[in-house]
């Protein structure tokens, strides 16, 4: 048996109650705060002996000095004297915890006196109420890291019913940046919700969006891990390796040349996909993109009137336009507007359909912007490649890397997304039947102050309504306290890193007494404070590295390709398709065709994914005959004129 | 009517063999087991209300045997640091006394005396393994006055009588002031036998110095080791007369007196002097004096000398907040704050 480390105490002026209680230990004991402790009581209860298991909040240290002014006289004033007194001063370590648990449960009573003892593994469980969710055959338990205090080393698991759905569900990290701890801490624990998430409750796929850095640039390479973490991994069950099934999604560069996403490197881009909508996908998500003062009533009217009558029709027989239109693209749309307000001006007609002239040239203006301010992602030609809406796969990860771009290009797609997500999971079409959708940056897409946008309101919908549909948040912030309080008081699992002492300040944390929250600002790296609705009081836990390549090292190992040559982009995003495709018949094309007009076929083709990429692709180009260079008796065969120096609008190279 | 849960009746209490453990219990006893007592609440005795204090301060000429001369010597210079202390163990013993109940105006006294020695490892004082500390509650009444008492308390080894006839002396009156001096006078006796039993177990057992508070001359075995050293904090009898007094006063921090014997009667004898712990300047007399007791070796002014300095070593950490820390060494008020800890 054990030996215990203390003995509760109590006094008139500090007394026990139910919730909480007191205890003193040896000097030497480990009890620290965060430990997780059990007391054994002396007396049965109704037959039974209690056992109280709590954590402990609050130290306390005091020797039986009155007044400081005791000490220096004891040493004549000179603290180095101190260390030549025979006798050191009687010391107390009292320590206050908080009751995690009581057994029996009822009656609810002040913590008896008696012994305490260094909670075991097996009182971790029963303290955590780890024991109701972690039974033979119906185990839903998610490793979240390891508790760690004296010889105790204790797997902490978090109840899939109450991570992902349906009891409660979603996650939200705090922490200070660049302490690794919110992105490692979500890399990991995917990790270990993709090893432990019950077969028996379908399939699980994550949406991470990289709003920052290479952080997420690299899931699918191996990382740096220490003998400690292989095997913290291993006391957790899970296999310390990159995620096996991870696609990168990234829109092209304003040039359209390549991929806006540092995650440029050339042997990198097998699973990079590029991102882009047309003007269909574009128009739902307007709101997102234009604000209250671009879209008044009318205004708003003209861009129902578009999406429902204009966009994908034959739109014909009208007075003042000149010919059929059929709106695809946004380069349709300004033909289709260019058409409309030539002929009303022709006709000095002030109204087209109950729209004004002026609204519609408002509209006009506002939706034309849309594609150069997102450009890259958004389309004139219409051509779209998007996520796997209906095919995702189980276990699998799908990062959309919107780092590098404008902030309205990042609601859109965050908009968009989140969306689609949404109605596919309402349909149950998605591919999976939960889907965890990762957010950084919470303080700036769901502040708790400043304007509603339309990203913070499908934020809230997520975190109140999410659960019921297998749509999970795990979101991240810096400070907490700045974001709105519906998405992190929805979220039933909370984990914090360290923390800055100014938000530790902020009335959020008034629960968490004074010694856990000192402990929060000084947390190291790769440990976390966990709330989880199992456990009445927050518990520190210690979490492994992630086994993925940190966004650091991998910017380092796979440096982001330069600017590249629109032959070179063509080249290295083509041969992802088809292998053998060459530099040669690439360098040919770009002698013939418009960057544009090549630009399009590519990004056809990429989508397409055809068997014969060199046929689909000179199918989309117009069609030309390549000029014979002429050859000079005097010069090498080998040495051709080149195809620039003709011009443009001669194909035939005479 | 029964008791409400959790209170154990004093006849359970009889069958499970138990003796109160407070003044509660002994007031609930004794009103079980002396018909016609009622309980008196909240007061205690102490030595001073019912003895000592009326002790008569005097002055005694010092047998000195160290050198010609009455004298101060200095063991410590000014500035130096206090140095090591050769004291393994510190015993000092206690006494709580508490009336409990009164019968027909005789009181009845219900006292616990407590005794137990601390010793130091690794700087800090834990108790001594070899014997933990001693622990009695005991009733102390005239038994010929509390004639309704049963047999069985009146038989029983832990109720002292405190009107017993010795020879020689008058039975007490039935006066209680004069019951108390004697109940309070038995307390005392029983503390020191108690300390007496633990520093005579020290002295057989252990190598190092034991720190006794208090005198050493009631045991024939302290008062003859080498392992055990008296150190006395009130002076009502102070072993400087004469031209010695005006030495005793006027010695400074550091410095100690001339080895003198003492010979209590029926005690046994010891070499003795004082050393002053503290500067008295700005304080009365006896501020930071003590007396040591030892037993006398062939060159007691080495051994004075070595004994003061330890002495003045504890004199760091201070033993405040007790009232008598310019005297007291720390380890003798952890010893006490022990003592009312677990008594």
């Amino acid at each position: 048996m054990t030996e215990p480390l203390g003995r509760v105490v109590a006094t008139e002026r500090k007394p026990n109650t139910p919730h909480e209680f007191h205890f003193w230990t040896s000097l030497d004991s480990p009890v620290g705060i965060g430990t997780i402790v059990r007391v054994d009581g002396a007396h049965p209860v109704e037959g039974q002996i209690p056992h109280i298991y709590g954590v402990v909040v609050e130290g306390f240290s005091y020797t039986d000095l009155l007044s400081p002014m005791h000490d220096v006289l004891s040493h004549d004033g000179r603290p180095s004297n101190a260390g030549f007194a025979v006798t050191e001063r009687a010391e107390i370590r009292l320590y206050t915890a908080a009751v995690l648990r009581q057994i029996p449960e009822e009656p609810l009573q002040p913590v008896p006196m008696g012994e305490v003892f260094l909670a075991e593994e097996e009182d971790v469980a029963t303290a955590l109420r780890m024991d109701g969710y972690l039974k033979e055959g119906a185990n839903t338990g998610i490793p979240v890291g390891v508790y760690r205090a004296g010889a105790t080393d204790s797997v902490i698991y978090l109840d899939a019913d109450f991570l992902l759905g349906p009891e409660a569900a979603h996650l939200n990290i705090s922490g200070m940046s660049g302490l690794a701890t919110k992105t490692s801490a979500v890399e990991w624990l995917l990790a270990s919700l993709f090893a432990h998430f019950p077969e028996s409750k379908g399939s699980v796929a994550a949406v991470c969006f990289n709003v920052k850095g290479p952080d997420l640039c690299f899931l699918d390479q191996p990382g740096k891990l220490e003998d400690r973490d292989r095997e913290m991994y291993e006391k957790m069950g899970v296999v310390p390796g990159p995620f096996e099934n991870v696609t990168y999604y990234a829109p092209y560069t304003a040039k359209g040349f390549g991929l806006n996403t540092l995650r440029s490197n050339e042997a990198l881009l097998h699973n990079v996909k590029p991102l882009t909508w047309g003007l269909r996908e574009v128009l739902q998500y307007a709101e997102v993109l234009l604000n209250k003062d671009d879209i008044d009533a009318k205004a708003d009217a003209m861009i129902d009137f578009i999406t429902e009558r204009v966009v994908d029709r034959r739109f014909d027989q009208d007075p003042y336009l000149s010919r059929e239109h059929t709106v695809q693209s946004f380069g349709d749309l300004e033909n289709w507007f260019r058409d409309l307000l030539r002929g009303m001006e022709k006709a000095n007609a002030e109204s087209w359909r109950t729209h004004h002239i002026a609204t519609i040239r408002k509209v006009r203006n506002r939706l034309s912007n849309i594609s150069t301010r997102c450009a890259g992602l958004v389309t004139d030609t219409g051509d779209v490649s998007d996520l796997p809406f209906g095919s995702f796969e189980d276990r699998a990860v799908y990062v959309v890397d919107v780092a590098t771009l404008e902030e309205d290009a990042q609601d859109l797609i965050f908009a968009r997304i989140v969306s689609k997500l949404r109605e596919h999971l309402e349909r149950r079409d998605l591919g999976v039947k939960h889907l965890v959708v990762f957010v950084d940056e919470l303080n700036k897409y769901a502040p708790s102050d400043g304007q509603d946008t339309y990203v913070r309101k499908m934020l809230l919908d997520i975190a109140e309504r999410g659960r019921y549909l297998g749509l999970v948040l795990f979101s991240a912030q810096q400070f907490r306290s700045q974001v709105h309080r519906r998405v992190v008081g929805n979220s039933g699992t909370a984990l914090y890193g360290r923390m800055d002492g100014d938000e530790l300040a902020t009335p959020g944390y008034s629960v968490l007494s004074p010694a856990t929250r000192i402990k929060l600002a000084t947390l190291e790296k790769g440990q976390l404070m966990v709330r989880h609705p199992h456990f009445t009081q927050p518990i520190f836990v210690r979490f492994p590295r992630p086994a993925v390549m940190q966004g650091r090292d991998g910017a380092e190992k796979f440096p982001q390709a330069t600017d590249v040559t629109l032959e070179h982009a063509m080249y290295r995003s083509l041969r992802t398709v088809d292998p053998a495709v060459s530099m040669a018949w690439i360098k040919d094309l770009v002698s013939l065709y418009e960057e544009g007009e090549l630009i399009a076929a590519r990004n056809a083709a990429l989508v397409a994914k055809p068997s014969n990429v060199r046929g689909f692709f000179e199918s989309r180009l117009r069609k030309k005959i390549p000029a014979q260079p002429a050859f000079n008796s005097a010069l090498s065969p080998r040495e051709p004129i080149s195809a620039r120096s003709l011009p443009d609008d001669d194909p035939y190279g005479l | 009517m029964g008791h409400r849960p959790g209170v154990i009746s004093t006849r359970d209490r009889d069958a499970r063999g138990s003796w109160p453990a407070s003044a509660h219990d002994a007031r609930r006893f004794i009103l079980d087991r002396l018909p016609g007592s009622s309980p008196v609440e909240g007061v205690s005795a102490g030595a001073d209300q019912y003895g000592r204090a009326d002790e008569p301060a005097t002055l005694v000429e010092p047998s000195v045997i160290e050198g010609g001369e009455f004298r101060a010597v200095r063991v410590l210079n000014k500035g130096e640091p206090r140095g090591q202390s050769g004291f393994s163990g510190f015993l000092d013993g206690t006494q709580r006394i508490t009336i409990v109940n009164q019968h027909e105006g005789i009181p009845i006294v219900w006292a616990t005396v407590s005794a137990a020695i601390r010793v130091r490892v690794n700087r800090r004082l834990v108790s001594w393994p070899a014997r933990g500390p001693s622990v009695q509650g005991r009733f102390y009444l005239p038994l010929r006055y509390v004639a309704a008492l049963g047999e069985d308390v009146r038989n029983d080894a832990r109720v002292v009588d405190t009107a017993e006839q010795r020879s020689g002396e008058n039975i007490p009156s039935r006066h209680p002031a004069a019951l108390m001096e004697c109940a309070v006078q038995k307390v005392q006796n029983d503390r020191e036998r108690l300390e007496q039993e633990l520093a005579e177990q020290w002295c057989a057992s252990e190598a190092g110095t034991l720190y006794v508070d208090g005198s050493i001359t009631a045991s024939a075995v302290s008062s003859k080791s080498s392992h055990a050293v008296g150190v006395i904090k009130t002076h009502r009898r102070l072993y400087a007369d004469g031209d010695a007094f005006r030495v005793l006063v006027n010695l400074s921090a550091g410095e100690r007196s001339s080895v003198f014997r003492v010979s209590p009667r029926s005690r046994f004898a010891v070499a003795s002097w004082y050393v002053r712990v503290r500067e008295a300047r700005g304080h009365d007399a006896l501020f930071g004096l003590v007396r040591v007791e030892a037993a006398e070796v062939d060159d007691m002014s080495i051994r004075a000398d070595e004994i003061s300095r330890w002495i003045m070593a504890e004199g760091a950490p201070l033993a405040l907040p007790d009232g008598r820390w310019d005297k007291m060494a720390y380890g003798i008020r952890d010893t006490e704050e022990f003592l009312r800890a677990i008594s």
